[in-house]
């Protein structure tokens, strides 16, 4: 079950910051990610990022979807569905 | 570290520059490997004015890229098993599926091909894969005019061959269209299923509708000739007791009785094949039986300069219906005899035991039969006398009376080498009744 959403604000920051700080996060976030206990939302204003954060995301075997807000992205980052993985 | 104060210059410890050589050496490959490093996650490398380099170790982007390198690797792995699984499960069923799956190239060269398929079609085959399908499934060295596969490479869609035969077996096909992510049509999947048996049933199920239909009409139309034949026959035999008449109208009521009997004997030949008889069965030596045959057509034989070779072997009795027996030796000699008709033929009659069964053989030195006909002579109606010579009944009814006994009557010929009617009989007839 989901229950917990963290959440990572990186507005202001460029790249290759904001790849650097979300990988950071998901990496300290392995275990719940991993097991669907929470999901991470990442706030950006910077577009790059709405590309390389879902890219890498995607290879570490996550599901990944942004969201286009008024003023910034947000980029949800969980946990696979099993029949999705392959 | 000591300093000594030189006219009131700070002295740098010794080896300091060289050690800031190396620092700086360091920096600048850490800062070049983490761009590399950066570079392969797709986002741009770090900015050497926006971030000097203690601010970097500060980041760590080293650690931060390696333990995300280790999560995709982990990802990696798992996906590979799952692909494993999936592959292994879609073998499986590819492997026992019950029909042929066969996958070829835009070349025709087969990609891959299941279990069923090697069975039936290409059982002593070696080195399948790469090799052209029409060499390795049909055994011809180009493809045929109306390939489904090569249709399926030029228009794209599927194609469905309702019947084709293929080294002897019969098979209903659907050829797919194998497209790539864009679309591209590069090779044809091809699922063939074997109905060769369903087919023959269905020719056996044809074929016994139309012998039925057939032995209807014949009936039919026999018992509705039998009485004015019979009248016709009954009264010129009356007309020629009368004395008063002349020799030439004699001669030409004569004439009108042996054509009625003509007639007659033809119908009892449709009512013999429409309405079988059940075998009368006995106990009794089938080589008795030959020999009484060509002996009492012994003077057909003279006649036609024939010469019959015997070669008859100890047989166990047979338990049958010794009249319906000896009318399929007479049918089959008769029809070695007409083959044989303006050449010296010979004629060699056979007999020995099998497993269960009791065979026996004609064979003559004809011109054999034409393959177009082969499957046609046991067929009711069939002839290629003349008109008049024959009512083409004679081997059907044979079939018939073989069958009835629970045997099996075939033949073997080929153009200019004669023909071999081969009859076998069980000891003990399985589908007998009656008698």
């Amino acid at each position: 079950m989901r229950n917990k959403t963290i959440s990572l604000d990186i507005i202001g920051q460029m790249c290759p910051a904001c790849l650097l700080l979300a990988l950071k996060e998901i990496n300290r976030n392995k275990g719940l990610l991993r097991s669907g206990k929470a999901n991470l939302i990442v706030k950006t204003d910077h577009r790059d990022a709405t590309r390389t954060i879902p890219g890498a995301a995607s290879a570490m075997g996550y599901a990944v979807s942004v969201a286009k807000k008024e003023t910034h992205y947000e980029i949800k980052i969980e946990q696979k569905n099993e029949d999705e993985n392959t | 570290m000591k300093t000594k104060t030189l006219k009131g210059k700070s002295r740098r410890p010794d080896g300091y520059e060289k050690t800031l050589k190396e620092n700086k050496l360091l920096h600048q490959y850490i800062r070049k490997k983490v761009n590399q490093l950066l570079t392969i996650m797709g986002t741009k490398p770090l900015n050497s004015r926006g971030l000097r380099d203690e601010g970097i170790i500060a980041i760590d982007p080293i650690g931060i890229i390696s333990e995300s390198f280790g999560q995709v690797l982990e990802h990696l792995k798992e996906s590979n098993r799952q692909l494993r699984i999936a592959r292994d499960h879609l073998q499986a069923v590819f492997d026992t599926a019950g029909v042929c799956i066969s996958i070829v190239d835009r070349d025709l060269k087969i990609l891959k091909c299941n279990e069923k398929q090697k069975e039936l079609l290409a059982k002593n085959a070696s080195g399948i894969m790469g090799r052209h399908c029409y060499r390795v499934y049909c055994g011809i060295d180009s493809p045929p005019l109306s390939c489904p596969a090569i249709e399926t490479l030029e228009t794209g869609r599927p194609v469905f061959i309702k019947e084709i035969t293929k080294k002897g077996k019969v098979f209903q096909i659907v050829t797919s269209p194998l497209k790539n992510g864009d679309g591209t049509v590069e090779g044809v999947i091809e699922v063939s299923m074997d109905i060769t048996e369903k087919k023959k049933a269905e020719d056996a199920m044809r074929h016994t509708e139309k012998l039925a239909s057939i032995g209807q009409l014949a009936a039919g139309i026999a018992h509705e000739l039998n009485t004015p034949l019979g009248n016709i026959i009954g009264y010129t035999k009356l007309v020629l007791q009368d004395q008063a008449i002349a020799q030439e109208q004699k001669t030409k009521l004569e004439v009108i009785a042996e054509q009625a009997n003509v007639g007659s004997k033809i119908i009892r030949g449709l009512l013999d094949f429409s309405h079988q008889k059940k075998p009368v069965l006995e106990k009794f030596s089938l080589n008795t039986l030959i020999r009484r045959v060509a002996d009492s057509l012994q003077d057909t034989f003279t006649a036609g300069n024939i010469r019959i070779i015997r070669s008859l072997e100890r047989v166990p009795s047979l338990q049958a219906d010794p009249n319906q027996i000896e009318q399929v030796i007479y049918n089959i000699i008769i029809n070695a005899v007409h083959a044989l008709e303006g050449r010296d033929g010979i004629i060699k009659i056979k007999s020995r035991t099998m497993k269960n069964e009791v065979e026996f053989s004609i064979q003559d030195n004809g011109p054999g039969i034409p393959k177009a006909h082969i499957n046609r002579i046991f067929d009711p109606f069939f002839t290629t006398k003349p008109v008049g010579k024959g009512t083409g009944l004679g081997l059907s009814i044979c079939t018939g009376i073989i069958q009835e006994h629970g045997g099996s009557i075939y033949v073997e010929s080929a153009p200019g080498k004669g023909a071999t009617f081969t009859v076998r009989l069980p000891y003990k007839p399985k589908t007998l009744c009656g008698g």
